[in-house]
């Protein structure tokens, strides 16, 4: 008798340690639920991302379940606040991959955050697409794990400068950017035009983050004599630029980059916006895309949420939208080496609001097409113009 | 010389920001002893509310202002009451932490209540251009600057003349004394924080109306309270003043030695003036280090 059980407990054991891995393999899946996770800043002035993001995750993740889930399991989202602080960014990662036992990661708040994270996701090996802040460390070198929706600062600012260069041949140029990182990023795109292009610049200056009064620096760019202004601020320092310009009765042709590319900083600026360019890898809401993601939205989404919705909506669509064909592309078992090779293998796939996403083996970079944009105060719009 | 002036105006006016929020955590210090970290957020809080006001009830400026005013009063009120009149008797330190705590959770609020996103105040006045000869300046920036110095002889009158005024610098000068006068101390407390809450809180309309609303506002207290201490901790008036001297340092310090000196040059201010007066240019010297 004690044999046969014991012959029966070993039988038991083996079938366990057989379909174990199998049925346990990775975290954050059941019959019914998928999990996945994101860190954003939902407090703090960088909220406006971070809440525009979450919001393009949800419409992503709601659209798959109102077509039946990934293979038939409904997604589930798990959202924590870093509120832009690199150590909290740091500690809901964890607590998302740890407690919460997601299947993959989304998001991942700013770019000093994501970079500081980047150890416990690759030790972690959890699949993520990150899309909010796309920083050239996050992809290069390339992560097993991580991959990265989106264009890098510098190619953005490189791309917006040779335009503006080229329309404005021999004219003199000013420059301000934040003193941080996301500022020496445009610097260095900045600069290397400057070198290619033998640019003229008459005024170049450096802000404090939080600076909100710009006189005397719109003052010194005045006194320079610039004609061609590149406005490194990010969304409400860009607004207090030009509404000092306009002050001056200045308005040398501007342009400014993507984190500001929003419609209310166009509604502050009031007619001081008027006919400002930027660069952008994702369609403008006055376009034919944008139109139809917007109608998409409504019903997926509250009506604050709605209210919500800018640029990083868009890119925090994309990406979700990236990461849940990979999942559904394994099958009904997924594990995360599968989802980790299918986002590999992500080839052309269409989200409607950015040029189709590719990656490849060793390319963890979406690479995505720029395009240059033109403000219009009196649609309080941004349309494309090349 | 143009260059200079327009260096000036627009100084005096950020100035005159930092002098209404810097009297707000002077009127504090003088009447509990207390630094209030909060104060910028208290800014930035009663310039939401009026936001608000303007864009839901009217946007009639008189609405505006005196919803803003009654919205301050009662958060003033409601702060002292809720958080600061438990702490009565604690620490200094442990009371200086509080207040650190109220404006983590004041700013936080500013998401929660509202959105990240930049908001003007539009009440149909302070956004127009004028042109002083060749210089241009908003209407808002001229009424901030006429705002702080009737506040400052009004308060200068009240603290001189109004009994209310007499028994606030009675408990600064020594509570225990004014208790035995019968002044209620508590009171006292609670007018200085209502009336600190409205008085920054017309600095944060005014930059609200300058310069736009967004949740970076609550940092205007940080460049406030410079002001402060230049001006005198204990010196409501100085501390207008002190505001003044700020901005006008910073626009000089921004349009002369470069953009990114603008920031720094109030700091470096304070240092060099309490290298010479510890105390402030007009405060009192028996100034209790917390």
């Amino acid at each position: 008798m004690i044999k046969h059980l014991a012959a029966a407990a070993l039988l038991l054991t083996t079938a366990c340690l057989a379909i174990g891995p199998a049925a346990a393999a990775d975290p954050g899946i059941t019959d019914t639920e998928i999990l996945i996770g994101d860190v954003e800043p939902l407090t703090g002035p960088p909220a406006l991302l971070g809440v525009a993001a979450s919001i393009g995750h949800k419409i992503a993740i709601a659209e798959a379940n109102a077509a039946g889930g990934i293979n038939g399991r409904k997604i589930k989202y798990v959202l924590e606040d870093d509120g832009y602080v690199t150590a909290r960014t740091i500690q809901g990662v964890k607590k998302v991959i740890d407690v919460d036992k997601v299947f993959a990661m989304i998001g991942i708040s700013g770019s000093g955050q994501s970079i500081a994270v980047m150890p416990v996701l690759e030790k972690s090996g959890i699949p993520t697409v990150i899309d909010v802040a796309p920083v050239k460390f996050l992809w290069e070198p390339p992560r097993k794990n991580v991959f990265v929706v989106g264009q890098s600062y510098e190619e953005g600012i490189i791309h917006l400068v040779n335009f503006l260069a080229d329309k404005n041949p021999g004219k003199k140029w000013g420059l301000i950017t934040q003193d941080d990182d996301y500022g020496i990023t445009v610097r260095d795109g900045f600069d290397s035009v400057v070198k290619a292009k033998k640019l003229n610049v008459v005024y170049s200056g450096n802000y404090k983050k939080g600076q909100q009064d710009f006189s005397s620096d719109m003052l010194q760019l005045k006194d320079s004599g610039t004609e061609v202004f590149l406005a490194g601020g990010i969304i409400a320092e860009n607004i207090a630029m030009m509404k000092e310009l306009e002050k001056l009765s200045i308005k040398p042709v501007t342009g400014i980059f993507w984190p500001g590319r929003i419609e209310p900083v166009l509604k502050l600026m009031g007619p001081a916006g008027d006919g400002i360019y930027a660069v952008d890898y994702v369609e403008p809401f006055a376009g034919a895309a944008g139109k139809a993601f917007l109608e998409k939205a409504k019903p997926l989404v509250s009506e604050a949420e709605l209210k919500g919705i800018n640029r990083y909506t868009m890119t925090g669509y994309a990406a979700a939208k990236v990461l849940i064909s990979a999942i559904e592309r394994c099958g009904k078992q997924p594990t995360w080496a599968c989802t980790i090779a299918e986002l590999e293998k992500t080839k052309n796939v269409e989200t409607g609001v950015m040029a189709p996403i590719s990656f490849g083996p060793g390319v963890r970079f979406s690479n995505q097409k720029l395009q240059i944009m033109q403000a219009d105060t009196a649609t309080l719009s941004f349309k494309p113009v090349d | 010389m143009q260059y200079l002036v327009q260096l000036l105006i627009s100084g005096l006016a950020i100035g005159a920001i930092y002098g209404l929020i810097a009297m707000g955590f002077a009127v504090i210090y003088k009447s509990t002893g207390l630094v209030n970290f909060a104060q910028g957020e208290m800014t930035m809080i009663t310039a939401y509310i009026a936001w608000t006001i303007s864009t839901t009830v009217s946007g009639n400026v008189f609405v505006v202002a005196m919803g803003a005013i009654l919205a301050a009063v009662l958060l003033g009120l409601v702060i002292e009451r809720l958080v600061m009149r438990p702490m009565l008797g604690e620490p200094v330190f442990a009371t200086v932490m509080v207040t650190i705590g109220l404006a983590v959770i004041l700013r936080s609020a500013i998401n929660f209540i509202w959105d990240a996103y930049p908001h003007g105040l539009d009440i149909g006045m302070g956004r127009g251009i004028v042109h002083l000869g060749s210089i241009g300046v908003r209407t808002g920036q001229l009424a901030v600057i006429a705002a702080l110095l009737l506040l400052l002889a009004a308060i200068w009158a009240f603290f001189r003349y109004s009994k209310v005024g007499v028994a606030m610098r009675a408990v600064a000068a020594d509570d225990r004394t004014a208790l035995l006068m019968g002044i209620s101390a508590t009171k006292v407390h609670a007018l200085a924080w209502a009336a600190s809450s409205v008085i920054a809180g017309i600095g944060g309309v005014f930059f609200a109306l300058s310069y736009d609303l967004s949740p970076a506002m609550f940092q205007l207290g940080l460049k406030a309270f410079p002001a402060t201490i230049l001006g005198g901790l204990d010196a409501v008036l100085g501390s207008g003043l002190g505001g003044l001297l700020i901005g006008i340092t910073e626009n000089l310090a921004g349009g002369y030695l470069g953009s990114g000196m603008k920031e720094v040059a109030g700091f470096a201010m304070i240092i060099v003036v309490l290298m010479v007066r510890p105390f402030g240019i007009f405060g009192e010297r028996d100034i209790e280090r917390v």
